[in-house]
């Protein structure tokens, strides 16, 4: 029978079960102690945001310098403290897209890609700018990171990210995508756009 | 269109939430949920993504962590030990630790019940269907492990 207090607090209740229940509350003050006992540590033992996670800055293809430098700062920046691994740990896949220098005349930029993948033994990148070739990035230290610094064309590139040679997996950050030829996705990255 | 992005936003405060009351541990409860993310974009897809499946590969990862641990304790880790935040939240994270804590003496079965439970993500049946025990199990076991958790709660109170 007091099941039903669980059930009432978990939404499990019939509406019969209801008009029941809050009967018995009304008429047994030991019940209606329990009940309100109970739901005083559920509302404790349901709290959300106590120990909040960290926040995914949602990036924009294409951003300006300056929120872009920004949004590293966010996320490579606290890697030197506690937060900082909050914040990597709760990125599932943190992939970075730094186009931080403009590039010559001739329509270059030098870009810098940064990716988490702290399991990963080898992390590639392979997109229209390197005619879809497995180029191997470099690991930044023991952080999780890996990173590559590519001069690619202003424009519109597909890319994708390969771990340990076989697995393939978007940006998460980028919210551009296109279907690739064999039922897989690419990321779309965009060079020398400011907004 | 499901976007990762905003697919994490919605979910990583509850799900945070639940592998704390499964773990009392706030850095294991963070890398706990990188890897249920990882696995689920991994799996799945970032189009296969939900809420049931996330938690469901949260749940597992949080059993795989427990027999990893069995080989190696993580006899380092601080006890739910957040960031820093505001003053006014002081009290109420003191008292939200002390749950997590009593959470970590239910039995096992009984935490991961009630950790469910108060997902509000899951019902009895679905939760039945999870841990393969029946519905009126789930309801008889759910209170139980509240009633327990509310002894601990009153065991390690100054005020009896």
């Amino acid at each position: 029978m007091d099941e039903m207090i669980s059930m009432f607090i978990d939404n499990e209740l019939s509406i019969d079960d209801k008009m029941f229940f809050v009967k018995r509350l009304k008429g047994d003050p030991d019940f209606f102690d329990e009940t309100l006992a109970l739901l005083d540590q559920d509302k404790l033992l349901r709290a959300e945001g106590l120990f909040p996670a960290p926040e995914l800055a949602v990036k924009a293809p294409g951003v300006a310098q300056g929120r872009l430098q920004a949004f590293l700062k966010d996320f490579l920046g606290p890697l030197v403290g506690p937060v900082g691994v909050m914040a990597v740990v709760a990125v599932v896949v943190l992939g970075i897209v730094l186009t931080d220098r403009p590039g010559p005349p001739s329509g270059v930029c030098s870009s810098r890609l940064v990716v988490y993948q702290p399991e990963a033994r080898e992390v590639a990148v392979a997109g229209a700018f390197t005619d879809w070739k497995a180029v191997s990035m470099h690991a930044a230290g023991s952080s999780g990171y890996w990173e590559i610094r590519l001069d690619i064309p202003r424009g519109e590139h597909g890319f994708v990210y390969i771990a340990d040679g076989h697995r393939r997996f978007v940006d998460p950050t980028i919210l551009t995508r296109e279907q690739d030829d064999f039922g897989g996705e690419n990321s779309i990255l965009i060079v020398g756009q400011s907004i | 269109m499901i976007i990762f992005a905003d697919f994490y936003r919605d979910h990583k405060d509850r799900l945070l939430a639940y592998l704390l009351r499964m773990t009392g541990d706030y850095e294991l409860s963070c890398d706990l949920m990188q890897e249920s993310f990882t696995r689920c974009l991994e799996r799945y897809g970032w189009k296969g993504l939900t809420s049931s499946l996330l938690f469901t590969v949260a749940r597992n990862a949080v059993y795989d962590h427990g027999r990893r641990r069995q080989v190696r304790q993580r006899s380092d880790r601080k006890r739910c030990q957040g960031p820093d935040n505001p003053e006014e939240h002081h009290l109420l994270r003191e008292e939200y630790q002390r749950v997590l804590t009593a959470m970590q003496q239910l039995e096992p079965d009984e935490k991961d019940l009630l950790s469910l439970a108060a997902t509000s993500i899951y019902s009895y049946r679905e939760i039945a269907q999870q841990a393969g025990i029946s519905e009126a199990n789930v309801k008889v076991k759910v209170h139980r492990a509240r009633i327990k958790l509310k002894k601990l709660l009153g065991e390690g109170s100054h005020h009896g």
